[in-house]
């Protein structure tokens, strides 16, 4: 029991100092609720809502300012894939303008509407748009394009549909013959799609109005029937209790910067035995009749109390900031928090005790600490890249992997401490947990005690 | 003069590596004294103190405290009979002088009135009573210096040693800490003292060793020493040039 006491007498003596800078405090603190602020507000913006995917930005000039172009920019501003710019009540963008951001590289992808495009979309044609990108940009490219056919079907209520089928046989070789065929069946086949609307939307107006609302929700729209000829059976699986306006990035972006700020504060506070060290206090710890576990176990006892605190902060910060329900599972929030805790404080107290000096200290942590963010996903979710294999099992390795991994599946996929994602998590933190504070041990009689 | 040994030290030798730090020391502390330590940098004084209070194991020879075996460095029952106060300033600057203490006497075992009477003594003794509740980065030099050997002496060890006690305080300070010891010598408490400054030696100790190339070169009172030297009437400073040389020991 003397242990523990003794190493409570070190904890509570460094929970003094610790706060009693008030400075050094308020940096440890305000600096992760600084980052985690920035970074959740950047992937609420970027990627909003419960979208996983990011919007890619898209620079318009509209040189027709006709109804039928307003309404085409509108569709584009709903797209799910395209940020459009200039935003709505901005200043317009002429085509010159539109284009030298591209060669500024201030854009990436421009779209210029061509005067009569809405006299040209109200007759059935089709009208060409032009796009001034940069080439190296093709991954953007892509997404601008689904955005762009959604809105091009949606604002030509499906009439350019014929005319683009014929186009796009006359591109792969048919005969123009040929292709004014296909354009005429499609015509027919878009009369009868018509006739089965106007059919549609005249039981809908009869029907009673409690089941009216939920028609209107499957209403006809011409370019989700576009892009829903491939047939795929979807299945939505929403986890039962994601608040709404939690994003997957969002997620990820409050969890990395929470799990690294932690790095950064507890290899500080596990540092705290170098500063004794440095400061000259450690030979009169050593000299007192204690157990030499306790001034170890002292330091992990304080660095413990300060992660958790620090956890319990960011996290009821970004709950209230971003009302993203950090607290829905408070035991599996607990749990894990202890658990990430843990083993974050025994890599602290392992840089600890292998550095001989602070500065060694802060260089081997900084240069640690961002390496296992980057490639353990605090940074951005890796699961979105193809990294090669060898790259995988590196990004395994770190605790960082892990502790975003358990953060993720509890926010972001709802499950809770008892869901083997959750469990597994929680084994490796653990063993991480274990193994780095029994090095810590071996190495602080090596290096600082000489004897147990 | 007591006679009784405290602390014996019989052939002591230490290695860092290749370098004998300490070879073959030998002396004992008697009780209610104030032995002195000297030697020039390098000489083993310090990894001497090392092995006394258990901040260095391995070492050959035999210690013995009060007659019995002594390994400070695996007992923490032996380490609480020795109280150290460092060369460096071990406080911590952030906390009060009272909070220093508190924590430090806590570790020696003490709680309660015990702690609260230990305190008052140490900062009354280092004349630091009036500041107690100000954090020690408001101290000046001399206090600082001052609540350091306060911190080394609140469990009452029977052997306090202190390590340059007085190294780069002006002389007032050192007068008030001068006093000090010799406060806790009249209450008979038992000293081991080391210090560059000859007349500090002089004023203060009973008994001086003096330690070179890890060796005793010679042990007692600052008179016996100089007569041994054959310069009777000599001052310490010249006595301990005389014994160890004028080269400069910078290597070491």
């Amino acid at each position: 029991m003397s242990l523990v006491r003794d190493a409570w007498t070190i904890a509570r003596k460094d929970l003094r100092s610790y706060f009693r800078d008030r400075t050094g405090m308020l940096l440890g603190f305000l600096l992760p609720i600084a980052l985690v602020t920035a970074f959740g507000f950047i992937a609420q913006v970027l990627y909003g809502g419960q979208s996983a995917m990011g919007r890619t930005t898209l620079w318009f000039a509209d040189e027709d300012q006709s109804s039928g172009s307003g309404a085409f920019v509108e569709l584009l501003r709903d797209s799910s894939t395209i940020a459009l710019r200039p935003r709505a009540g901005d200043e317009p963008v002429d085509a010159a303008e539109a284009r030298l951001k591209v060669e500024d590289g201030d854009a990436h992808h421009a779209l210029i509407i061509p005067a009569g495009f809405g006299a040209a979309i109200e007759s059935g044609g089709l009208p060409e748009l032009q796009m001034v990108r940069d080439p190296a940009r093709s991954m953007e490219g892509q997404m601008i394009s689904i955005g762009l056919m959604q809105a091009y079907m949606g604002a030509t209520e499906g009439k350019s549909f014929p005319a683009m089928m014929g186009r796009q046989m006359e591109q792969l070789g048919m005969e123009a013959e040929q292709a004014q065929g296909v354009v005429a069946a499609a015509e027919m086949i878009r009369g009868l799609i018509e006739v089965f609307v106007d059919e549609e939307e005249a039981e809908e107006q009869a029907a009673p109005p409690a089941t009216a609302a939920a028609d209107i929700e499957q209403a006809f729209s011409m370019d989700t029937f576009m892009t829903s000829m491939v047939p795929v059976a979807n299945e939505d699986i929403p986890p039962p209790a994601r608040p709404r306006q939690m994003g997957y990035m969002q997620a990820q972006s409050v969890a990395g910067m929470v799990v690294m700020m932690l790095m950064f504060g507890l290899v500080a506070c596990g540092s705290s035995l170098i500063v004794e060290r440095e400061g000259g206090t450690l030979p009169r710890l050593l000299a007192a009749p204690i157990s030499r576990d306790a001034i170890l176990l002292g330091k992990l006892i304080f660095t413990v109390i300060i992660g958790y605190v620090q956890l319990i902060v960011l996290f009821s910060y970004g709950e209230l900031l971003f009302g993203f329900g950090a607290f829905q599972d408070p035991v599996t929030l607990a749990i894990l928090m202890i658990s990430i805790t843990a083993a974050v404080t025994g890599f602290g107290l392992l840089v600890a005790t292998w550095a001989r000096t602070q500065k060694q200290a802060e260089g081997v942590s900084t240069l640690i600490i961002l390496v296992m963010s980057c490639l353990g996903g605090a940074w951005f979710p890796l699961q979105l890249f193809d990294v090669p294999q060898v790259v995988e099992v590196i990004m395994r390795c770190t605790l960082v992997h892990w502790a975003m991994s358990g953060l993720q599946n509890m926010f972001f996929h709802q499950q809770d401490w008892t869901h083997p994602n959750i469990l597994t998590s929680l084994a490796v933190l653990w063993g991480f947990a274990v193994v780095a504070v029994l090095a810590s041990r071996w190495l602080y009689y090596r290096r600082l005690a000489v004897s147990k | 003069m007591t006679s009784i040994p405290l602390l014996e030290v019989d052939e002591l030798r230490f290695r860092y590596g290749d370098r004998a730090a300490v070879d073959g020391a030998s002396f004992a502390v008697h009780e209610a004294e104030i032995f002195g330590f000297l030697g020039p940098n390098g000489a083993g004084k310090t990894t001497t103190i090392s092995c006394v209070c258990g901040l260095l194991d391995g070492w050959q020879g035999a210690m013995r405290f009060g007659g019995a075996a002594f390994t400070p460095a695996r007992v923490a029952a032996d380490r609480a009979r020795v109280g150290l106060v460092p060369q460096e300033l071990a406080i911590y600057e952030e906390l009060t002088g009272r909070e220093n203490l508190e924590f430090f006497g806590s570790l020696g075992g003490l709680a309660g009135a015990s702690l609260t009477a230990a305190v008052d003594r140490g900062l009354e003794i280092t004349g630091l009573a009036d500041r107690a509740g100000d954090r020690a980065d408001t101290y000046s030099g001399g206090m600082k210096r001052r609540l350091n050997i306060a911190a080394g002496d609140l469990h009452q060890p029977e052997l306090l040693i202190l390590d340059e006690p007085t190294a780069g305080v002006d002389p007032q300070s050192r007068n008030h800490i001068f006093e000090a010891l010799q406060a806790l010598r009249a209450d008979g408490r038992t000293l081991l003292y080391t210090t560059h400054y000859m007349e500090e030696a002089e004023r203060l100790c009973d008994r001086i060793a003096i330690l070179d190339q890890g060796r005793l070169v010679d042990l007692g009172s600052a008179e016996e020493l100089a007569a041994r030297a054959g310069t009777p009437g000599a001052n310490l400073e010249e006595v301990f040039l005389g014994l160890t040389g004028h080269s400069l020991r910078d290597h070491a």
